[in-house]
């Protein structure tokens, strides 16, 4: 075997480490083929190139829409299982975009919207979570994408507990984006999706935005907000912002 | 007086924190004499979110009116949080 390749191969402690889930998720997703390992020789213990580790863990979009919808576990250092935790993993990408050439205006509008979609899902869902709490938040600053996801109650459960005549996801989406409204009355709540969507417009931002079966897009060229029915149903809320 | 916002971070995101950033700031507030303008100072600020600052600025306006004054910034993420602010509260800041 080329002795180069040999010295980047990592242990399956080490590649845990790397991705943040443990040695028994590794060995399972070797044995379902999901993450492959490599056996040195014909032996048992499991190797992995960090090549391999990278481009898996880059598949932001896959990640968050398995986890949503089915609760399929993905690397740890994309999960903030606290509303702290996001706002420290925020402030480091926020410093990563302000280095970023052509960006040093445009971070503070980038940090804004995902900081506002990642903060929803906390305040709203803030002792409701159904089952896992925390959100999934991954971004990959040279592909220009940012993901975010959760396993909350959805827009339209949170909207109707003010506004109970809601009768789908895509009317209380919309709602959701356009009007002055909040999940949590009598409090004074819910600019929040509203800015992000005036912010996307404006600037040279794409969104996609997923709860229930509604679907928003707003890109590039018309950049007009439209909610439409999707083909399938997604637990909470999922967002990838481009830029 | 006035009011250098960055105290409170430079990344000014949750609505949690702008609460509590609120209640520390209500005790230096009572210092703030009855016909004397609090000046709210952004600079330093990196991002400035609108869920923060409607725990933080709103009830000021509320509480203060005309003696809330902001001081302008270049931020844009302040620009678009204090315009989505006057929108939702149909109220604008007194601006200098």
């Amino acid at each position: 075997m080329d002795s180069s390749r040999e010295e980047q191969l990592l242990t399956i402690g080490q590649a845990a480490e790397y991705l943040g889930v443990s040695l028994n998720t590794l060995r399972r997703w070797d044995e379902n083929g999901k993450l492959a390992a490599i056996k040195k020789g014909g032996g048992t213990h499991r190797h992995y190139r960090e090549k391999d580790l990278e481009i898996f863990a880059s598949d932001l979009m896959k990640f968050a829409s398995e986890w949503i919808q089915s609760g399929t576990e993905f690397p740890g250092t994309f999960y903030c299982p606290t509303s702290s935790i996001f706002n420290a993993r925020l402030t480091k990408m926020e410093m990563m975009l302000m280095q970023k050439p052509g960006f040093e205006k445009l971070y503070s509008l980038i940090t804004l919207i995902t900081g506002e979609i990642g903060d929803n899902s906390f305040a709203h869902n803030l002792g409701k979570w159904p089952d896992t709490s925390g959100i999934f938040f991954g971004y990959d600053l040279d592909k220009r994408i940012i993901v975010l996801a959760d396993r909350g109650l959805g827009i339209l459960e949170t909207l109707r507990q003010v506004r109970p005549e809601l009768s789908n996801h895509v009317e209380a989406v919309k709602v959701a984006f356009t009007e002055f409204i909040s999940g949590r009355a009598p409090e004074k709540r819910g600019n929040g999706l509203k800015v992000v969507r005036e912010v996307i417009i404006e600037q040279p931002f794409s969104l996609f935005f997923t709860s229930g079966d509604a679907e928003v897009r707003i890109k590039n060229p018309d950049k007009k907000f439209n909610v439409v029915r999707g083909q399938r149903i997604v637990r909470g809320c999922l967002a990838k912002i481009e830029f | 007086m006035k009011l250098q916002l960055e105290k409170f971070g430079k990344t000014l995101i949750s609505r949690e924190l702008g609460s509590e950033a609120l209640k520390a700031f209500q005790i230096t507030l009572r210092e703030l004499p009855k016909d004397e303008d609090l000046e709210v100072d952004f600079s330093g600020i990196l991002t400035l979110s609108p869920s923060w600052a409607d725990e933080f600025l709103s009830p000021l306006l509320n509480q203060l009116g005309e003696h809330l004054i902001l001081l302008s910034s270049d931020n844009l993420s302040v620009h678009a949080t204090l315009r989505i602010l006057q929108e939702a509260n149909r109220q604008s800041f007194k601006m200098k």
